[in-house]
């Protein structure tokens, strides 16, 4: 379950101040597939960046499982994010230096046996997550190497890997076509509905947003519909 | 596995494909790491194998099994230990050194002055114990050295025109030149080795009058001892109970005044590899800086994906230490060059040379110290990894602008890191220095303290000429030409290290002028600024019975000006300073000298240019009156011993007890010699005592050799010394020293040309599509040349400028306050260091830019 109380997030940039966040109050209970919405600038990725420990709120709580991680240091917050959180990025965000099967593999070098493997499935199971991705007979090209869709799928297997109970999802069609688009989501979907996990993502599409249990939308800071 | 760790074999395998797809970029920091690595290598492999050597050639290097080196012929009791011993079964020999003049005589023309000449008087049936004196023509010695003849070094004949079965004079006596000395095994281990060599047999020597009690003469007693029945340390125990004073020295140790010169040296160059070394790691350091802001985005993923700080800090750790051995690797191969480079440079020091194996030990330390001042410069760079947020990744416009300068002061971490690094520093300046722990402490703090002061104020001047320069650029005032103003707005490039490249270059230009001026400045101080009067030649060894005729000498030569001063002299060894015997006084370092027998000197009044500080010196009328001896002590001694007027102090000279009250503390402004004499006695004191006497004199430089001439043949036991023969054998020597300096500073230089170059290839893919978009504007090749000059050329010009000022200062320093020297501004020597900083910046910037410049710009457009 992700919990958010009287979140607030004020960047400065330099100049001036901007509040971002104006006090958002909600809860996301486990297995739920919540879509948050709103236009450019209303807040959106810095509430999915908040509730996923990217970073620190100006002020509020964020409650992740139970656990409160609003004022948790940055390595702390690493090892929740590390067993709690899988992330799916519009721009693929795969470490460019390491194949694809390593790409999924490295969640779990960095946190270990976290959430139950026993730690010698790790290759194992990335192998099948690209198999669940189609990608098994791509595992040892670069990111370079992968079309934009293919590069998409790699970083969901990614987030599968450690099967972390809370998956989330920045504009994860934003830069793909239509087809390649379609064809990722039904695979997050899929996948996590057969892993079990409860799911935000963030979206501008109305159509990906109706496929979700919930739609939450974000105007200027606050919440202005939870549908 | 470990729970929740990142596998060191991950973190490699990350870093290592990082460096393989920056290849350039980390090969240019391998380069800028290897040269320092390289300098150290060579330096310490070279004072290794040096010190080797001494020790397997201990015996050789000394002729003898064991040595005892005096400067007075042996008394009654300790000829008798040396008889002893040699009953035992040892065998001795005895080897006299001295200096005087000898002259060519009619050989060499009626006008060659006589030549100062070391002297070495042996036993030709028994020496050398051990190695070969190597003769030209070839021959025994005992057949070569009669009593009428010498042997000569070659640069003697080549100085006086001469040849072997020539005739020249020494001392009393003529003598005829037999042979060649070609190689002499003991050489290094004599003493007085001022000026070509004279080798003639002790009865030769007898027949010179040149040796008289009070002359100045080092005795060097060899022994070859007998393996069966001598065991050496007891030897060794029995003859220091004899020759207090005596270096003595055995063949199982290194001769302790080459190994103390020689660990001097290492230490000294030893440390200024590691400036090559550090500025080397501070171009690690930027190149690691702008890695690191290039992979944000990648350390942001990995801190979403849970990774801790340190695990992404172990990734670059280990690219920082594949990258540092790499150049480790690479400098050793660098310090082989340097090894077999450094004997040429010191030939004139040592006259043998160390077979220039590779010393493993010297390379595994030289690669430890690169690569812990590698990561102790990187440290900053590693530990920003903390800073960088991971939603970095969602939003990158919302990113902090950084934080504000009162709160940067005030974080703790960055003075720790620097701290870190400081001491860091210290203690590898301390591990290179040796010695002591309280001498490796000293130079330790000395060396990390101006490191740090040199560095804070070359980045900031560095930093506040190229905000100068900016503001400059801005300024609407000046209509600078496009081409211009692109080129100085390329120095502030994202990336580009130009602060990191002021430095390096800065610091390498200042180190190499600053050697350069001191060695200018010190030797032109020392021939322009001479007084008028100061003495230029001085006569040594003038017995009682010569000293009359001496004067009258130099009474009646008109070369000479003003009034000649003769000062007599014996060698004294203090013994009790009011009651406490010497050996109980805490003496340490320079003030052990006080033990050992010292030159002391009578005058019948205050000598000249002298300051009494405490008491009052005699005068002939009051000193008539004294019923005991009284003595004046220079400022220094007196502090040093304790002493005050009313002090009584207790000598030794030439066996016999002296003692005298002190009359006076006083201080000489001048370097004169005899100026500094820590002990001038009341006359009478040293009545009786075979005193020699110096003199000193002003003349005419031209009237030299005429004067040298005259008191030759009226005194040939008389060593008279050019000051100018003196200088030039000053200028051999700093000549000497400054070309080691400026050899291993010279890496500093190449240093910074790696960074400059690195700093290139870490901007190429800027600098690539930079050129393609001017090349599809329409500028042409020799257009965009222009504009990249003109951004090396400044570099270079500022590296310069910044480098000659700190020089400049840094040389005056120096010179005032540690050699009393003029202060002094030498514009040509800085002119020359900045043109060919601009010169080397601009070539090498080019070479590293020139594969740029070749690039299609459709190619560079395509790909983007």
């Amino acid at each position: 379950m992700i919990e958010v109380r009287q979140l607030t997030k004020t960047a400065d940039t330099g100049t001036h101040r901007v509040e971002i966040l104006k006090g958002i109050n909600l809860i996301i209970p486990r297995g739920q597939f919540a879509a948050i919405m709103g236009p450019s600038g209303s807040g959106k990725s810095t509430l999915l960046g908040l509730m996923a420990g990217l970073d620190s709120p100006t002020s509020g709580q964020v409650i992740l499982d139970g656990v409160e991680i609003s004022g948790m240091e940055e390595d702390q917050l690493a090892a929740i994010r590390g067993r709690k959180v899988g992330f799916v990025f519009q721009s693929y965000q795969l470490i460019p230096t390491l194949t694809a099967e390593e790409n999924v593999l490295l969640p779990f070098d960095l946190n270990g046996s976290a959430n139950g493997n026993d730690g010698s499935d790790g290759p194992k199971r990335a192998l099948e997550l690209l198999e669940a991705v189609g990608l098994s007979e791509r595992g040892d090209h670069y990111p370079v190497q992968l079309s934009g869709g293919e590069q998409q799928r790699v970083a969901l297997a990614r987030a599968f890997m450690v099967r972390p109970p809370i998956l989330m999802a920045d504009e994860p069609t934003g830069n793909l076509d239509s087809a390649n688009g379609s064809h990722v989501l039904d695979l997050l979907i899929e996948m996590n509905r057969r892993e079990q996990t409860t799911l935000v993502l963030v979206t501008h599409d109305k159509e990906l947003a109706a496929r979700a249990d919930r739609c939450i939308t974000l105007q200027d800071g606050r919440i202005c519909s939870d549908e | 596995m470990n729970k929740s760790s990142l596998p060191w074999r991950t973190a490699a395998k990350i870093a290592i494909r990082e460096i393989a797809a920056s290849k350039s970029k980390f090969v240019f920091i391998a380069l800028a790491l290897s040269v320092g690595v390289g300098s150290l290598a060579g330096v310490r492999g070279f004072g290794r194998s040096f010190r080797a050597m001494l020790l397997s050639e201990a015996r050789t290097l000394m002729a003898a099994d064991l040595s005892v080196r005096v400067f007075e012929l042996p008394t009654a009791e300790q000829t008798q230990v040396m008889d002893r011993i040699v009953a035992q079964g040892a065998r001795r020999t005895q080897i006299s050194e001295t200096v005087s003049m000898l002259s060519a005589g009619l050989s060499a023309g009626p006008d060659a002055p006589p030549v100062l000449v070391s002297i070495k008087a042996v036993d030709p049936a028994v020496y050398p114990f051990y190695g070969q004196l190597g003769l030209l023509p070839p021959g025994r010695l005992s057949e070569v050295l009669r009593p009428d003849t010498i042997a000569v070094s070659s640069d003697l004949l080549i100085r006086l025109d001469l040849k072997t079965g020539d005739r020249v004079r020494l001392g009393n006596q003529e003598f005829r030149i037999a042979a060649v000395v070609d190689t002499e095994p003991d050489r290094m281990a004599g003493s007085l080795n001022v000026g070509p060599r004279v080798l003639l047999s002790r009865e030769a020597l007898d027949n010179t009058g040149l040796i008289k009690p009070g002359s100045r003469s080092a005795q060097r007693h060899l022994f070859r001892l007998d393996p069966a029945r001598q065991e050496v340390e007891a030897v060794r125990k029995e003859l220091k109970a004899a020759f207090s004073d005596a270096l003595i020295t055995d063949f199982r140790e290194t001769h302790p005044l080459i190994t103390r010169g020689l660990n001097r040296s290492e230490r000294f160059l030893s440390l200024i590899s590691l400036i090559a070394l550090i500025i080397g790691a501070l171009g690690v350091a930027a190149t690691m800086h702008s890695h690191l802001q290039q992979r944000l985005d990648s350390i942001a993923i990995l801190k979403c994906l849970g990774a801790r700080t340190h695990q992404i800090v172990r990734i670059y750790l280990a690219q920082t230490l594949v990258v540092g051995l790499a150049g480790g690797l690479l400098g050793c191969v660098v310090g082989i060059g340097v090894q077999a480079v450094f004997p040429l440079l010191i030939e004139k020091f040592f006259a043998i040379r160390p077979s220039t194996h590779w010393d493993a030990l010297a390379a595994l330390e030289a690669i430890t110290v690169g690569l812990l001042t590698a990561i102790l410069f990187t440290l900053p760079a590693l530990l920003s990894v903390q800073r960088i947020r991971p939603s970095v990744i969602l939003r990158r416009d919302h990113e902090s602008s950084g934080d504000a300068w009162s709160k940067r002061w005030r974080a703790p971490a960055p003075w720790i890191t620097g701290l870190i690094i400081a001491l860091g520093i210290a203690a590898l300046a301390a591990w290179l220095a040796g010695g002591s722990l309280a001498d490796a402490t000293k130079t330790a703090g000395i060396f990390a303290g101006g490191l740090l002061v040199s560095l804070l104020l070359m980045g900031g001047v560095s930093w506040g000429l190229l905000r100068g320069l900016k503001l400059f650029l801005r300024n609407p005032v000046w209509k600078l030409p496009s081409t211009l103003r692109h080129g100085i707005a390329n120095i502030y490039r994202p990336g580009n290290q130009a602060q990191a490249v002021l430095v390096s270059l800065g610091v390498g230009v200042m180190f190499t002028l600053t050697v350069f001026l001191i060695q200018r400045g010190l030797l032109q101080q020392m021939l322009a600024s001479a007084p008028p009067n100061m003495p230029n030649v001085f006569l040594l060894n003038i017995t009682g019975r010569e000293r009359d005729g001496v004067e009258e000498l130099l009474r009646s030569r008109k070369e000479v000006q003003g009034k000649p001063e003769v000062v007599a002299t014996i060698a004294a060894r203090l013994r009790t300073v009011n009651g406490a015997a010497v050996e109980n006084l805490k003496l340490e370092g320079p003030l052990r000298r006080f033990r050992q027998a010292r030159a002391v000197s009578q005058s019948a009044e205050a000598r000249p240019q002298t300051e009494v500080v405490q008491g009052a010196w005699w005068t002939p009328e009051s000193a008539r009156a004294f019923r005991e001896n009284h003595v004046c002590v220079i400022e220094d001694t007196a502090k040093s011993l304790s002493v005050k007027p009313g002090s009584r102090l207790e000598w030794t000279v030439g066996g016999k007890p002296i003692q005298a009250v002190v009359a006076c503390v006083y201080k000489s402004e001048e370097v004169r010699m005899g100026g500094n004499m820590d002990f001038v006695f009341s006359t009478g004191s040293l009545e009786g005592l075979p005193l020699q006497y110096f003199a000193a004199a002003r003349m005419r430089p031209a009237s030299v050799a005429s004067f040298q001439r005259a008191s030759f043949a009226r005194f040939p036991s008389v060593t008279v010394i050019n000051g100018a023969d003196v200088l030039e054998i000053v200028q051999q020597v700093v000549d000497q020293i400054a070309l080691v300096v400026r050899f291993i500073s010279l890496f500093s230089i190449l240093a910074g040309i790696i960074i400059l170059a690195s700093s290139v290839a870490a901007t190429r893919f800027r600098r690539v599509k930079e050129v393609a978009i001017l090349k599809t504007l329409g500028a042409s090749r020799r257009r965009v040349m222009a504009t990249f000059s003109v951004e090396f050329l400044v570099l270079g010009l500022t590296a310069g400028l910044l480098g000659s000022a700190l020089a400049t200062g840094f040389a005056n320093l120096l010179l005032v306050s540690l050699m009393d020297a003029k202060s002094r501004f030498d514009l040509l020597p800085n002119v020359v260091a900045v043109a060919l900083s601009a010169i080397i910046a601009t070539v090498s910037g080019w070479l590293a830019s020139y594969r740029i410049l070749k690039q299609k710009p459709l190619e560079v457009l395509r790909g983007e």
